[in-house]
């Protein structure tokens, strides 16, 4: 394994506490771990809340900030944060209007997840919780479809309500209009290494590339021949149309993720092909966002998301946030 | 030799435990890489240092105490699954055991290990042959309750329930996984034994071995 890390026991202290010295004008580190507004929002608003685990920087923590979340709760390396954690992370973004808190669906997730809501309720804190997956690679089945990209819609339409103090009941509505009108799907091209274990996480021939791969780099089932970007594009896009059964006129979001070792370059190369299919099926393209969201360490691959959207989405889409990795003047 | 379990049973227990996951912890990644993201020996190491330390003999915490601070700490370890369902396992006992009382007999142990089992099983919809952790935990835990009301004395519960576990860890080899994130790769599972059975195969092992010194160094007492 080549990183540049000291120990391995301590990656995610020290990948926390440089993040936060780098955009010290908008995140600050709290309690244990989890990294907080550096300005907490204003009283009687909701708050939105996330946890996940770490090597997937910008993701999730790079989202904190005004207009998305308030706390991300930063877990080990690939490995989801305990309760505990959690709820402490809950109580923190109380501002007297409830809290929503944004799961990814990953079993680690869900399970530490449910035990916070149980544990929160215990409490009497005011806290609804909204899963996202989206990830199409799952089958049909909602509950075996991984929360991927997705997280960003969402975190942006629920943070833009609550900012603009909306219930927590109307942020859920909201959040879960705009869960329920996306899809994503990833395809891997290249291996990435576990940065404590030095192990690699998977591994695919120099000639192949695998379709449906996991944020972890877990298995997908789509294993093929490595095919160009425009036919790998209209593979994983037709898919994805299908599925969401996208019609001519719809408006649509598209985000293109790359996983890590993926460039920019490439992304771009996708991203036209992106366009030019859906000029030619009559598909509006409303907004796009092409980058690193999310990433796997040196993964090579990316993600590919679309959402149907409304004005009212839009709009929320379009409000304003500081975040350390996503602004909106 | 009265046949009982407590802290200082658990402190040996935990510690013999944990020497098994550290040995292991290689194994244990390698398994986790066919389906997951290969931390599992990494992540089940940092959650039986945290058991060690939770039961460590000089804390002056009661056994209630011991169980609630080691679920509740496990459970932050930030393991994922594995701690999450460990976690709720553990306090799951603690919650079960009456406050003040320092040992068990071997029907209060299996009782209250039953309990935690339950504990666990409200955060899982994941049954035996599902390949995960349950596997090799159900077992386990039914042996115990059936060496109790045998009337079997805890040092034998616990070889049983040890060689539960590790058989129900092997059979997951045959099985497709049902169940967590593995269940995504369904048939490539095939051929594997499941990790997190691995590793519950391993802490009960852990425990009988240390059961079996803590009777050996009994009888030499009696006869040195």
């Amino acid at each position: 394994m080549k990183k540049f890390i000291n120990r391995p026991e301590n990656i995610v202290a020290e990948l926390l506490e440089g993040f936060v010295l780098s955009h010290p004008n908008t995140v600050r580190l709290a309690g244990s771990n989890l990294v907080a507004r550096a300005k907490p929002k204003g009283p009687g608003k909701v708050g939105v809340v996330t946890l996940g685990g770490s090597g997937h920087e910008p993701g999730l923590s790079g989202f904190v900030g005004e207009g998305m979340l308030d706390v991300s709760v930063a877990g080990e390396i690939f490995a989801a944060p305990g309760a505990p954690r959690c709820l402490e992370a809950i109580r923190l973004a109380d501002r007297g209007a409830g809290v929503l808190f944004v799961v990814l669906n990953h079993s680690g997730d869900v399970l530490s997840a449910n035990m916070t809501m149980s544990l929160a309720q215990r409490e009497g804190l005011n806290v609804k919780k909204i899963v996202t997956h989206e990830d199409i690679a799952g089958g049909p089945n909602p509950d075996d479809r991984r929360g991927l990209v997705g997280f960003l819609p969402v975190y942006k339409v629920a943070g833009a309500a609550a900012e603009q103090g909306r219930s927590l009941d109307e942020c859920l509505a909201i959040s879960e209009r705009m869960e329920r009108n996306m899809r994503t799907l990833a395809v891997a091209l290249t291996t990435a290494t576990h940065p404590s274990t030095g192990q690699l996480i998977f591994s695919l021939a120099d000639d192949e590339m695998e379709i449906g791969m996991g944020q972890h780099g877990e298995a997908g089932t789509g294993r093929m021949k490595l095919k160009t970007a425009d036919e790998t594009v209209d593979i994983m896009l037709q898919m994805l149309l299908d599925d969401l059964k996208v019609k001519a006129g719809d408006e649509l979001l598209v985000i293109v993720n790359g996983a890590g070792a993926t460039t920019l370059m490439e992304l771009f190369i996708i991203f036209r092909r992106v366009h030019q299919v859906l000029q030619g099926k009559g598909v509006r393209l409303a907004r796009s966002k092409v980058g690193e969201f999310i990433t796997t360490q040196e993964q090579g691959g990316f993600q590919l998301m679309i959402a149907r959207m409304d004005s009212e989405l839009l709009s929320l889409w379009d409000a304003p946030c500081n975040t350390p990795y996503f602004v909106v003047p | 030799m009265t046949d009982r379990i407590g802290k200082h049973e658990f402190s040996r227990m935990m510690r013999a435990a944990a020497s098994l996951i550290r040995e292991q912890q290689p194994l244990l990644s390698q398994l986790d890489c066919v389906a997951g993201d290969g931390d599992h020996g990494t992540t089940m190491l940092r959650i039986m240092e945290r058991l060690e330390a939770e039961f460590k003999e000089d804390t002056a915490a009661d056994l209630k105490k011991c169980f609630c601070d080691a679920g509740w700490n496990v459970m932050a370890c930030d393991g994922g699954a594995s701690s999450s369902l460990l976690g709720a396992f553990f306090l799951g006992v603690g919650d079960a055991t009456q406050a003040g009382i320092s040992s068990w007999n071997c029907g209060e142990f299996a009782a209250t290990f039953q309990i935690g089992l339950l504990a666990l099983q409200s955060q899982t919809k994941a049954q035996p042959g599902d390949k995960t952790m349950m596997d090799a935990l159900v077992p386990a835990v039914q042996a115990l309750v059936t060496e109790a009301k045998t009337g079997n004395k805890i040092s034998d519960a616990l070889p049983a329930a040890a060689r539960a576990a590790s058989e129900g860890a092997s059979a997951t080899e045959k099985m497709v996984a049902r169940y967590g994130r593995a269940r995504l790769v369904g048939d490539k599972t095939k051929g594997h034994r499941d990790p997190g059975a691995v590793s519950v195969a391993l802490i009960f092992q852990g425990f009988a071995q240390a059961m079996t010194e803590l009777k050996g160094d009994a009888t030499h007492a009696r006869h040195g």
